[in-house]
């Protein structure tokens, strides 16, 4: 470390202590401070209640939502996704790939807003996807299509990434292996099932992971579709303190959805550090 | 042997086909909304009507030009962005050069903390600010709000200038200086201009992230300083109005802008063969 490694790092080291370190420590200690109605901040002395009633049904119905749709739309992006990951990482064609990279690395740059106000005109009561409640048995004036609608955008918004993140995954298999095994007179799906999924698997866990963590630290996309029904952790923590002023209560939701978020990352890494030596490079 | 090559041949047709299947309704399924509300922009009614609209015009498009709100809204968020990417790209490429140069305890641990916002969910760190900028008696809505999107940003500038400098550029440097040159000559003439792919890749996205930004946004933000995103949270949960679908439009746009000036510059091929998106 010489003084132009020290003048390099000052500024970044500064911001991260000051504006990350400080705010979340802060925040750790209110979440155990009393909560006193009317101020911005929280009380004197030390309690326990702002995490136990986090336990009580009513909240924890939040955390259970959150989780439940958070794990089906990351099931269903694995899913979807996989197929198009694996096709834009194996076609010959120039073209192929990059009207896909094109279309996924646009849907990154493209506004949430936006995003969220296409699902809501497409698949909402106006939209010509309409029926699409009738089909499934939840009309879609119902409280219950709240849910579908949240379900349609969260779907949405990380289909691409997740795609993007596979994309990687199947390139960094050996196309060799592939063409081993069907040279060996395995029939195609045989191959994707015996030899190029075992292979992703890793790949693809992580991507669940992360897809997962995304989803459930998601706000915009509850607070727009979820019309008040379907209320994710992160929108519990803004109407604690928006309608209730309660900060307090909010910082102790903060510091569990640091927790949750912390835990799956590490179990990321875990995992990574597992499994990483049986995937071959690319 | 020839019915079980035909049977092969049937089932290779069938997978080939539900993949293939798979593929294209995932394309519809994030394609289609977008089309739906490009349509629904140029929609000459007042009301939001079943689609497809019958007239068209360009109503939408005046009415957000029109609107006071909006625009205070757009040149605070373009004002943000702006400040917020030029702290954060500096910051973070320079700390990046470091992290990447240099071997010794802790190295690790420090790339963990400058990567740590991306792994706390941003309402957190609105929330967090928001307790913290009033304990540090910071009232000025415009201020909290560059905090804020400073934070969020900065791992991926961080992230892309490290990505950009993997390889041989550390003995290039080294072979400045043993040819005479100070650490800092080294620095400006080999260092920088190598990374510069990375620097600029990291400042796009920093842009793009803090002029989207919503969950730290709406924490931060009071009644005489709102950014354009939560003045169209607000519109989208008050009345539902095709103003937003004009302005999707508009950001659509951008994005495509975007996606093929990567392409012309960099080569899509390039950008996602890099692995610059991944983790």
């Amino acid at each position: 470390m010489s003084t132009l490694h020290g003048v390099l790092l000052a500024p970044g080291l500064l911001i991260l202590a000051g504006l990350v370190v400080a705010p979340i420590t802060l925040m750790a200690i209110d979440s155990f401070r009393p909560f006193v109605g009317g101020r911005i901040g929280a009380g004197a002395g030390w309690t326990l209640a702002n995490y136990v009633e986090l336990i009580a049904p009513a909240y924890a119905y939040y955390f259970w939502d959150t989780f439940r749709i958070g794990f089906l739309v990351s099931i269903t992006a694995l899913f979807l996704g996989t197929p198009l990951a694996w096709r834009a990482a194996r076609s010959e064609r120039r073209p192929v790939r990059v009207c896909i990279f094109g279309l996924l690395i646009g849907l990154l740059f493209m506004s949430l807003i936006a995003k969220l106000y296409a699902v809501q005109m497409t698949w909402g009561p106006t939209g010509p996807f309409a029926f699409f409640g009738a089909l499934i048995g939840v009309p879609v004036r119902s409280p219950g299509y709240a849910e579908v609608q949240v379900f349609i955008g969260l779907l949405h918004f990380v289909l691409a990434p997740a795609t993007l993140m596979m994309i990687g995954t199947f390139q960094n298999i050996s196309p060799r292996l592939e063409e081993a095994a069907a040279s060996l007179g395995a029939p195609r799906w045989r191959v994707a099932v015996d030899v190029t999924l075992p292979l992703a698997t890793p790949g693809l866990l992580a991507t669940f992971m992360i897809v997962f963590a995304v989803c459930i630290s998601n706000f915009l996309v509850p607070l727009i579709l979820g019309r008040g029904v379907v209320l994710f952790t992160t929108n519990l923590m803004y109407t604690r303190f928006a309608d209730v002023a309660n900060y307090p209560s909010g910082a102790a939701i903060g510091i569990i959805m640091i927790l949750v978020a912390g835990g799956l990352m590490y179990a990321l890494a875990l995992l990574v550090r597992r499994l990483a030596p049986g995937e071959t490079g690319g | 042997m020839r019915w079980q090559r035909r049977w092969q041949a049937f089932g290779d047709g069938a997978a080939g086909a539900l993949v293939l299947l798979l593929i294209i309704v995932t394309v519809l399924f994030l394609v289609l909304p977008i089309g739906v509300s490009f349509i629904l922009s140029f929609d000459d009614r007042e009301f939001i009507g079943a689609f497809p609209p019958e007239k068209f015009s360009l109503r939408w498009y005046h009415s957000f030009w029109q609107n006071p709100g909006y625009l205070d809204g757009l040149v605070v968020s373009i004002e943000l962005a702006v400040l917020a990417t030029a702290i954060s790209t500096v910051a973070g490429a320079a700390a990046a050069f470091v992290l990447a140069e240099t071997r010794w305890r802790g190295r690790g641990s420090v790339e963990m903390l400058f990567l740590s916002p991306k792994f706390v969910p941003t309402v957190v760190i609105g929330f967090s600010m928001l307790g913290f900028a009033s304990a540090a008696h910071v009232f000025d809505a415009f201020t909290r709000l560059a905090m804020g999107h400073v934070v969020i940003t900065i791992p991926f500038t961080v992230r892309a200038t490290l990505a950009s400098l993997v390889g041989n550029r550390r003995s290039l440097g080294e072979a400045a200086i043993s040819l005479g040159a100070t650490p800092w000559r080294a620095f400006l003439d080999i260092d920088l201009p190598l990374a510069r792919t990375g620097i600029i890749a990291g400042a796009l996205m920093a842009f793009v992230l803090s002029f989207d930004e919503v969950a730290v946004s709406i924490f931060l933000t009071d009644a005489y300083t709102q950014t354009l995103p939560i003045a169209l949270v607000a519109e989208m949960r008050a009345n539902l109005n095709l103003t937003v679908a004009a302005v999707s439009t508009v950001f659509t746009t951008i994005a495509v802008v975007i996606v093929v000036l990567l392409d012309r510059t960099a080569g899509l091929d390039n950008v996602i063969g890099k692995g610059m998106y991944r983790g």
